[in-house]
């Protein structure tokens, strides 16, 4: 019974491993998927009033970048910057939830898969002089997650920022949301 | 018959069959759930803080919900059951050893008994109950250990062990 069992670990672990290799949702084994919250960075000395913006005193996480509140947000929607891509904004969940709804004109950054994103957010962050991340809210960490990867590739901690009140903040104040892919125009109102 | 089950034994084996079917079924289930979402799997792997190396955390969430629907169709199939039903004992408790814990640590932390934690334990349903799950997963090392051990359950099987044919 025990050579049985041996003979079952050792089989059903080659199966398992050509199962994550084969599968387009498989993980890849070596990555850091949470990578440690860093010490001190230009990030925390920034926040928006760094680059113009309203909120001076935003507050500060272990995680080492400044924090936007749900009203910084709305009026960086009406800045001309977002629409010129000066401004960006990231959404850090998954396929499901980004397509459920999004920011109006956010672009999906899910880093478990950012082999799918980086082409295109990569440029689009090194254009931007503004970047707010976020999620799903609560104690949701992929924003942070999401931040610390453009960061290593290079983006200017300065430039990026959380929103982590997220999607629930977002929708718990009855505000705006896009469906469906970027730019997709259809909004609707997520009862507050 | 040279191996006719002997008077009394063919309702043991009858139970021996539901009982690989749905131990088999529950593994294949579970093991399906958490290989549809494995970064939500891998998530809820970490809360746990049991794996110091991200080769590890991802190996386990990666690897384990494959393992479990191998481990489920073996026992469906009836191929090495003994084996198969032995494995999945010993991936029982360490599993809920780890949810009795991380139970414990979260009641101790909400200032509430074992009996009110509810949490998604990553075992593939979603939030549940913690000392149900508790007793749920007993009930189920139990049945393995005794699949593992007794001689019913080879009945209707297609190779139920590796070595020594049917």
């Amino acid at each position: 019974m025990l050579g049985e069992a041996l003979v079952i670990v050792l089989a059903g672990g080659a199966l398992a491993l050509v199962a994550n290799a084969l599968s387009p949702r498989g993980l890849q084994l070596g990555r850091n998927y949470f990578p440690a919250a860093a010490s001190t960075t230009a990030g925390e000395t920034g926040g928006l009033a760094a680059t113009g913006a309203s909120n001076p005193a935003a507050p500060k996480r272990p995680h080492g970048f400044p924090v936007v509140s749900r009203a910084e947000v709305e009026a960086l929607l009406q800045d001309p910057g977002y629409a010129s891509g000066t401004v960006l904004l990231l959404d850090a969940r998954n396929d499901a939830h980004y397509r459920a709804g999004h920011i109006p004109g956010a672009l999906q950054f899910d880093h478990y898969r950012a082999e799918q994103h980086l082409g295109v957010v990569i440029p689009a962050s090194f254009a931007a002089r503004r970047i707010v991340v976020y999620c799903g809210g609560g104690t949701c960490e992929d924003s942070e997650f999401a931040a610390r990867m453009l960061r290593d590739a290079g983006v200017p901690a300065e430039r990026l920022f959380l929103y982590e009140g997220g999607m629930a903040d977002w929708q718990a104040a009855g505000l705006p949301v896009e469906t469906g892919a970027r730019f997709s125009g259809e909004i609707k109102f997520a009862s507050p | 018959m040279k191996n006719a089950c002997p008077s009394g034994c063919v309702a043991a084996d009858v139970l021996a069959l539901a009982g690989r079917w749905a131990l088999g079924g529950f593994f294949i289930y579970m093991g399906l759930n958490k290989a549809a979402d494995p970064v939500a799997f891998l998530k809820l792997v970490r809360q746990y803080d049991l794996f110091p190396t991200p080769l590890l955390l991802n190996g386990v969430a990666a690897l384990l919900p494959w393992f479990e629907v191998f481990c489920g169709a073996l026992l469906i199939a009836g191929i090495a059951v003994r084996g198969a039903a032995l494995v999945v004992a010993a991936l029982l408790v360490p599993f809920s050893l780890a949810i009795l814990g991380r139970a414990l640590d979260l009641g101790s932390a909400q200032g509430i008994p074992l009996c009110a934690v509810k949490f998604d334990c990553g075992c593939g349903t979603g939030e549940v109950n913690a000392c149900r799950k508790l007793v749920e997963n007993t009930l189920w090392t139990a049945l393995a250990l005794w699949l593992a051990w007794s001689r019913h359950g080879r009945r209707w099987c297609l190779h139920p062990e590796l070595w020594g044919g049917r």
